[in-house]
């Protein structure tokens, strides 16, 4: 599992990186990221604007790997506030660290949820006293749900994941597939035009699914033409 | 009382949801006829695997009257994926400020008639304030309830009546379901407040909620029929089995009538105990 900083890949992201700054600026808060869990291989995708010497620290002691605002709050519709992770060892392991870089464990985390089920997350952290934290919580909930949609949308649509991690997984073979699958073609006559058995091109077919995180092969045909893996039949 | 269960609280309240999935079964399977799946006396779907907010209306005895499940609109949810004929052929509401409610029901056979404390009107503006409250806390300004037209009525006569529907009402199975908009808006949630006369905070934390179902426990704990360890007489055992092995009213209250005619058989205090033990099950029936 993979920790992916997005901002490091492509211009393309400089979108959400200004999503992510416009939420500190506009809403008042001290840091904000956006993450992503990429349900296939479990990598952890996102932004963050905390200084580079915490992004730093964060990767490689691997907090990202058990952080619970990330684990925990893709379980819940609403926002999760951190205060919920009081007691949790996990939680303190990552923000006892935190505090030597300054960040607060005050925060909040938005949850999104996509249509196939995907799910984004925006998270702040601003340092104040409790009666400040939920004056402000009251004021600018729903701000950042909107925040939250438009970060998630602008990465799911940016192409970045689909760059960073769809691309290069599925197989010639697996292309080749599709593309006959596309133009109509059956398992068994596919298995005759390339001189295969059906049962290969099923195998084939299921792994080219499963990169897609597709549940059924339409809709794998239409993710595929989607990233323009292969053309439309 | 009012308790939010989410993905994140779910382990600590396996008891209450479990309460909560035969609850939706004796209201949509055996009252209201609706198409569901049930299984083990449980009615649950898929949408229940998506860590949906559950909210979930507790008497003073632990036992779960009340509940209504919300998911995001942007995420799938009924009326996207199941209920889609209602909108008509339109495509749904995607958006992060609006929750879908789904499953509202409210235990008829425990709560009275009237408007008091135990009464299904009362439950049902305790659970709708409880959502209300919880959505907007979100920052979610409107939620869009897939209900059928009794509750329709129930909500426009609570001081709640939906803003808009959307499409049409549609015949699913033997009900009719149909799509009701209502604003998570201040005003809203003070008029159901109002025709309820409910002024305190409806919620408990997961602390409060876990004393609570604690406490109650302890107290319906069935156990032994002699709280003073002697062994128990053959009569006592019989007793005891009967009440175990009853799974209705009547047969509980078969049992009761059986103890008392032959309570000159054994001491007070045994029969108290008896009389004691089936409590659980009686309520359990």
């Amino acid at each position: 599992m993979k920790l992916i900083d997005l901002a490091a890949l492509d211009h393309e992201e400089r979108s959400t990186a200004d999503i992510i700054n416009s939420v500190c600026d506009e809403l008042g808060f001290d840091y904000a990221s956006y993450a992503t869990l990429n349900p296939m291989k479990g990598d952890v995708q996102g932004y963050a604007n905390y200084p580079d010497e915490w992004k730093i620290h964060y990767g490689s002691h691997g907090f990202h790997h058990f952080d619970p605002t990330i684990y925990q709050s893709v379980l819940s519709i609403a926002p999760v506030d951190w205060g919920r992770f009081n007691h949790d060892e996990k939680f303190n392991a990552v923000f006892r660290d935190a505090n030597d870089f300054g960040i607060t464990p005050r925060g909040l985390t938005v949850p999104v949820r996509g249509p196939y089920g995907e799910c984004g997350l925006l998270n702040v952290t601003r340092d104040c006293s409790d009666a400040e934290w939920e004056k402000m919580k009251k004021h600018v909930m729903g701000d950042l749900q909107m925040a939250a949609v438009h970060a998630h949308d602008t990465v799911m649509q940016s192409g970045v994941l689909a760059k960073a991690l769809y691309l290069p997984s599925l197989s010639t073979r697996e292309k080749e597939i599709l593309q006959w699958v596309a133009e109509g073609k059956s398992q068994q006559d596919i298995g005759d035009i390339l001189s295969i058995s059906h049962r290969t091109v099923e195998v084939h077919m299921r792994s080219g699914r499963e990169k897609l995180g597709a549940l059924t092969t339409a809709q794998a045909i239409g993710r595929a033409i989607g990233f323009g893996l292969i053309a439309p039949g | 009382m009012i308790i939010v269960i989410d993905g994140i609280n779910q382990d600590k309240f396996k008891d209450v949801l479990d309460e909560m999935f035969k609850l939706r079964a004796r209201v949509f399977g055996d009252r209201l006829g609706w198409d569901v799946n049930i299984k083990d006396g449980r009615e649950r779907d898929h949408f229940d695997d998506l860590h949906p907010a559950h909210v979930v209306s507790i008497n003073d005895s632990g036992d779960v009257v009340g509940c209504m499940r919300l998911l995001q609109t942007t995420g799938p949810h009924m009326l996207s994926d199941v209920f889609h004929s209602i909108l008509d052929g339109d495509a749904p509401i995607r958006s992060s400020q609006v929750w879908e409610a789904t499953r509202f029901c409210v235990d008829t056979k425990k709560l009275g008639r009237g408007r008091g404390e135990n009464s299904v009107s009362y439950v049902t503006s305790e659970v709708m304030i409880g959502s209300f409250e919880y959505a907007k806390a979100a920052g979610v300004l409107d939620s869009i309830a897939v209900i059928d037209p009794v509750m329709n009525r129930v909500l426009q006569r609570s001081g709640n009546a939906p803003y808009d529907y959307l499409g049409t009402a549609k015949p699913m199975g033997k009900v009719v379901a149909m799509a009701a908009l209502m604003d998570c808006s201040d005003e809203r949630i003070s008029g159901i407040r109002d025709y309820a006369s409910i002024e305190h905070d409806v919620f408990l934390s997961d602390e409060e909620a876990l004393e609570l179902c604690a406490r109650t426990k302890v107290q319906e704990k069935p156990g032994v029929a002699n709280f003073d360890h002697q062994p128990l007489t053959r009569l006592e055992k019989y007793f005891v089995e009967q009440m175990n092995s009853a799974t209705t009213k009547d047969e509980v209250d078969a049992v009761l009538r059986l103890i008392e005619t032959l309570s000159d058989r054994f001491t007070p205090e045994q029969k108290t105990a008896l009389l004691r033990t089936p409590r659980a099950f009686a309520n359990e029936a």
